[in-house]
This record gives C-alpha cells, sequence and structure tokens, in this order.
C-alpha cells in the first residue's frame, strides 16, 4: 500500500510540474492602466518566451539571403525603430520605394505599412520584408528552409521554440518564428513621453511652448487631430476592447503631376492596392509618436523636417517647381478635406515642432527589452 | 480511341423505356469513368519561335515560371473534357501544377535548379485534339496561407504576400543591359489577408489552342511576343508586377489577351502556342 501511495505521489508529482512547465500563462503587458492591451490573434497567443524567442529573431541578421541584414537593419531602437533613410535599402542593395516606418505602438496599428489595406496581422506583413523579391528586402525567399533549420539547430533557438508553442509537436518553422517576430514586436510599447507624464497629471512635463503647440495641433484652424488623434496620435487604431473596423488613408496633396492628381507611379498609395482612381496618393496617416527622431518623413522619405512637414500641410499640400514629379499638390483633385491650409507665425510654428518633440519616449529608445541580445 | 456508346433502344424492344435510360446512363458512366488516357502536355520557352533559356545569349531567360489550373482536352465533336492532375509529383496537386521553365542557371540568378517542364495527368478516353487551361490559381486556394499549404503552392517565390496571392505567371529577360520582367497575379484584392473576399482584377490568363494534339504537340511560350510592346533597348530594365499604375503592364497583358485596367480575359491571348 505504501509503495502504491509513493508511485501515485510521484507520478503526481511529476504531472503537476509538467503541467507548471507547459501551461500557457496570461501575458503580463506592462501598459499604464488607462490604456488597453492590444489586440492579439488567437492563433498566436503571447507568452514570455515567444517573445524572447522573437527579440532574438529580430536582431538574427541569419535571417537575410546573403545574412547581412536583420528586422533591425531597417527598423533601429535608436531612431524609435525606424532608420533615419528616406527610402530603405534591402539586403543586395536595393532601393524600397518606400521609407521605413516606425514599429513603436505598432500592436494597435489597424492595418500595417503605409499603404496595405490587405494587412492586419503582423504574422502576415513580416513575411513581405523577411521574403520578397520586389523589392528585395532581407531576400530570404526561395531558401527559407533556413529558417526553420535555424531554429533546429541552434540549441538556444530550439529550447525557446519549444517553450514558445508548447502544443507543436515539431515547432520549428517559418510560421512560428514569424508568429514569435510578430509576439516581440507587439511588446515594442510607448507610453512614457513627456506628453504622457503631463496628462497623467505632471504639469511640469512639458514646456509652455509645447503646451501652446498642443493647443494647435488639436485646434480645428489646423486640423492635425482628424488623422492624427487618439492616444496614438493615428486614426487607423485598434486594441484589444473595440469592436469598430478603423483605418484611414489621406491624401496630403504631396504630389500632383501634370495637374491631373498623379504620384510617382512606383509610389501611389492606396491606388496600387485598389486600383480605384480615387485611391492615389492615399496613405495610412502614421503614427506621431517619437516623431522627432524618425526624419526624415512621409512614404518616401521626401521631406526633410518637421518644420518642412508643417509648412506643406500650411500651404495645403506642397509645391514641386521643377522635375519630372513636378505640380502643385494644393490643387490634387484627390487631396484630403483636411489639409485646407492655414496661416501659422514663426512662433505657433516653433511651438508646434516643440508639441512633436514631447511626444518622445528617451526611455523607449534605449530600454533593454527591446534591445539588441546580440549585444549583450 | 473511340468512347464507348449507349446501344440502341431498338434492339431491346422487350425492356421499359425507363430502364434502357437508365441502362444507357449504366453504360455511359462505366466508359466516363475510366480514367486511363494518360496526358503529358510539354512547355517549353521560346524566343521569336526559337527555343531560349537561362544560358541564352542576349537575350536571355531571367525566368519563366507559371501555375496551370483547369486543364481541359477538346474531343472530335467540339466538348471539352477534364485533365485530372497526377498528383504523385511535387510539382502537382489535385488543382494546380508548376511549370518551372528555368533552371537557376546563368541568366536566371533568382531562379532554382528544379525544372518542371511537363504538366502530366490522365484524361477519359477519348480522342482529342485541342487543349485549354487556365494560367492563375482557383481563386479558392489563391488567398489561403501560403505557410501551411503543400506542394506545388508552397514555394515563397510565387508568392505576394503584401498582395495576398499567387504570383500566376513570372516571367523575364535580360539583353545586355536592358531587361524585362512581369509578375502576373491577382489584384485590387479586397477584404483582409486571411479573409480575401474578391479581387477587382483577377489577371487570370484563358489559354485555348484548338491545334493541340496530345502525345504530339508541346505547348511554347513565346517571350519575344510577352515583350513586343516594351524596350528592352532604353537601358532601363522595366518591369511588370500587375499594379493598376503601372502602363508598362498594359502591352504585355494585351499579348496575354488581359485588359489591364479591368483585369479581365477581354482578347486572344498570342504568347502561347501549339509547336
Amino acid at each position: 500500500m505504501k509503495k502504491l501511495l509513493f508511485v501515485v505521489g510521484t507520478l503526481a508529482l511529476i504531472s503537476v510540474t509538467a503541467w507548471l512547465i507547459t501551461r500557457e500563462l496570461p501575458y503580463e503587458w506592462d501598459l499604464p492602466p488607462d490604456v488597453p492591451a492590444p489586440a492579439v490573434p488567437a492563433d498566436n497567443p503571447m507568452n514570455a518566451a515567444k517573445v524572447e524567442l522573437g527579440r532574438w529573431l529580430f536582431y538574427d541578421q541569419r535571417l537575410s539571403g546573403n545574412e547581412t541584414m536583420s528586422c533591425a537593419g531597417c527598423h533601429i531602437q535608436a531612431l524609435a525603430f525606424t532608420d533615419g533613410k528616406p527610402r530603405s535599402i534591402g539586403s543586395t542593395g536595393e532601393i524600397h520605394p518606400r521609407s521605413s516606418m516606425s514599429l513603436v505602438n505598432v500592436a494597435y496599428a489597424s492595418r500595417l505599412t503605409w499603404a496595405n489595406p490587405l494587412l492586419d496581422r503582423l504574422e502576415d506583413q513580416a513575411l513581405t520584408p523577411l521574403l520578397g523579391d520586389n523589392p528585395v528586402e532581407m531576400g530570404l525567399g526561395g531558401s527559407e528552409d533556413r529558417f526553420a533549420e535555424l531554429l533546429r539547430s541552434e540549441e538556444h533557438y530550439s529550447r525557446l521554440v519549444t517553450q514558445a508553442f508548447p502544443s507543436d509537436e515539431d515547432p520549428h518553422s517559418l510560421l512560428n518564428g514569424v508568429r514569435a517576430i510578430a509576439a516581440f514586436v507587439r511588446t515594442i510599447t510607448s507610453y512614457d513621453s513627456a506628453y504622457d507624464r503631463y496628462m497623467a497629471g505632471d504639469a511640469s512635463a512639458m514646456s509652455s511652448a509645447a503646451e501652446r503647440g498642443m493647443a494647435l495641433f488639436f485646434s480645428e484652424r489646423l486640423e492635425c487631430f482628424h488623422c492624427h488623434g487618439g492616444f496614438n496620435f493615428t486614426d487607423s487604431t485598434t486594441h484589444a476592447n473595440t469592436t469598430v473596423d478603423r483605418v484611414g488613408y489621406h491624401n496630403t496633396g504631396l504630389f500632383n503631376i501634370n495637374g491631373n492628381g498623379a504620384y510617382p507611379s512606383d509610389n501611389t498609395g492606396l491606388y496600387d492596392m485598389t486600383g480605384e482612381r480615387r485611391d492615389m496618393g492615399r496613405f495610412k496617416a502614421p503614427s506621431l509618436r517619437n516623431i522627432a527622431v524618425t526624419a526624415p518623413y512621409m512614404h518616401d522619405g521626401s521631406v526633410a523636417s518637421l518644420g518642412e512637414a508643417i509648412d506643406n500641410y500650411a500651404r495645403g499640400g506642397r509645391l514641386l517647381v521643377e522635375g519630372p514629379n513636378a505640380g502643385d499638390g494644393r490643387l490634387s483633385p484627390f487631396k484630403s478635406e483636411f489639409v485646407g491650409g492655414f496661416e501659422l507665425s514663426a512662433e505657433e510654428r516653433a511651438d508646434l515642432v516643440e508639441f512633436l518633440r514631447s511626444l518622445t519616449d528617451d526611455a523607449l529608445l534605449t530600454d533593454k527589452r527591446f534591445a539588441d541580445p546580440f549585444l549583450n | 480511341m473511340k468512347m464507348d456508346r449507349p446501344t440502341s433502344s431498338k434492339q431491346r424492344p422487350d425492356l421499359p423505356r425507363r430502364y434502357l435510360v437508365l441502362l444507357s446512363l449504366a453504360s455511359l458512366c462505366t466508359s466516363c469513368d475510366q480514367w486511363d488516357l494518360p496526358v503529358e502536355i510539354p512547355f517549353v520557352a521560346t524566343w521569336n519561335g526559337d527555343p531560349i533559356s537561362c544560358n541564352s545569349v542576349a537575350p536571355a531567360l531571367t525566368d519563366l515560371r507559371f501555375y496551370v489550373s483547369g486543364p481541359q482536352l477538346l474531343d472530335s465533336e467540339g466538348r471539352w473534357h477534364d485533365v485530372r492532375f497526377a498528383t504523385e509529383m511535387s510539382w502537382q496537386n489535385d488543382a494546380v501544377a508548376l511549370i518551372d521553365l528555368e533552371n537557376g542557371e546563368g541568366a536566371c540568378v533568382n531562379g532554382t535548379p528544379d525544372v518542371f517542364s511537363d504538366m502530366v495527368g490522365v484524361a477519359r478516353a477519348g480522342d482529342y485534339r485541342g487543349l485549354r487551361f487556365t494560367v492563375g490559381v482557383p481563386f479558392s486556394l489563391n488567398h489561403a496561407n501560403p505557410l501551411t499549404a503543400g506542394p506545388p503552392l508552397d514555394d515563397s517565390d510565387m508568392h505576394w504576400h503584401w498582395r495576398s496571392g499567387y504570383k500566376f505567371l513570372r516571367a523575364g529577360i535580360r539583353s545586355a543591359n536592358d531587361g524585362f520582367w512581369i509578375h502576373v497575379g491577382s489584384t485590387g484584392c479586397e477584404g483582409t489577408v486571411g479573409h480575401v473576399t474578391g479581387c477587382r482584377s483577377p489577371n487570370r490568363i484563358q489559354i485555348e489552342l484548338p491545334e493541340f494534339s496530345p502525345g504530339e504537340s508541346t505547348v511554347a511560350i513565346d517571350l519575344a511576343t510577352l515583350i513586343a510592346g516594351s524596350d528592352l533597348d532604353d537601358e532601363v530594365p522595366g518591369d511588370c508586377s500587375s499594379g493598376p499604375a503601372e502602363s508598362s503592364c498594359v502591352a504585355p497583358f494585351g499579348a496575354l489577351g488581359i485588359n489591364h485596367s479591368t483585369g479581365k480575359q477581354e482578347g486572344t491571348q498570342s504568347v502561347f502556342s501549339v509547336q
């Protein structure tokens, strides 16, 4: 009888230990109390091992075709996960038509990239930079078997992927790899800017210039907030508690080639996806969080500074006097009704820039949770 | 082989008519179910009718891969009959065949060593002359997750993750510093990845070759015809990735019989022919 009890007890102990090891704990988001959790796809629940695996993979150059570039090649933490270039350059030197977008708070983006209404999950989006060949970004397409091989061959990865996907018989796959990268990227959240501290009650967090700039930003005169509104300063925001699928694409009068509203043919925005003329030049309004460290601006990096961006909006559209893309964006037939132009004094312009600077979360730019693990 | 015909009812006056109908149907179906005619359809790349490959010298092939679906053969009475894909080979499943005419050598810098030049299947016994098929992946498969798809729909070179769907055809030519490549797939798709509800421009290419003779003919894809309206000597390697803003797509789409602005088959294609 004692022997039986011992056996049963040992078995129970083993089962409990196994359960403790393999159970999936609810993921703890480190968010301010008034910020909702991001929406997470049901088939890719968050867990700590997955996030850690994703962080390593995000920084692993072996995920590119020629092993020279990781995701971080175009998403540098110190630049709020952009790359500082007008247009990004892929692993083989090919220049992307678009500028790298910030990944900060991308977990809250209702649609991903500058103008792709099809993409609403990071798991799907990650496949384009990894495998796409038009243009080549990381250039793993055709040799993607190496991804699963890397997960299998390196003990560190094999251990993490097994913990991250405990119910998978063989978790070593490209699919799980992109799930892990997506899980890591979802954790890159930012709510500790001067603006956030100001809103939380610390009146000293923002300068009086920034305060005046904030009033301008949220004024009907400037209309900035119509597209850059909400807690994430973009109208394309979603989270775990919303039921509304909200996405906004706007033509900001950046181009008006030949006077018919055309944009350069390699960068027509939503039009490229839908083929509808009215979608010419419509791009997603990016979040303005950390905008001061993500120059140059716009989908093609063609605007060098925040001041220049404000000037284009004040004018009601950009004027390009010469060159192949010449035209007056103010007169574009496709321009958003919110880009009507406004008068702004030099002091007001400086105040508005100051407010935009208050959206930078300095801690995020060096936060160890998001840093390159290969450097430590 | 001639198809068996049901016997005439006049020879069986003692049987009620409805039994005869049933008997005729049964007899018809017995012959119908004999999928015993092997069908092998070879494809070849040409330049103005002459063979071209990755190893050719100016112009050279840089790419030629495409999905074939819905193949049918024409009988002597003008009726079309399905060809079923053989599924034991890696480049086919029961719905599509991946034809890959590049070998990764020479100018095909982004190619693969595998070459799949034949569509292999079976048809019901019959006497056929004439072939038709679609270059494209059926809608029901086109927007499924490529990471969980089996061959030949697991080839990432053939997938457009950002447009959600496969590249039905990818082809390219290089001549010294000039070149042209084209990727054809559905565009203007609505919904979100995993939940695509339809595509404004399907861009599926219908090929009909009445002169095709099974066992004797080869299907030739003529790259010179495909890019006839594109300038190969402007020192600007042009391209077309099926986007609505790409004027460089208008001519090659026309050669494929597709109206670039609607994405529908509106003309007769001239790129695929019988050789």
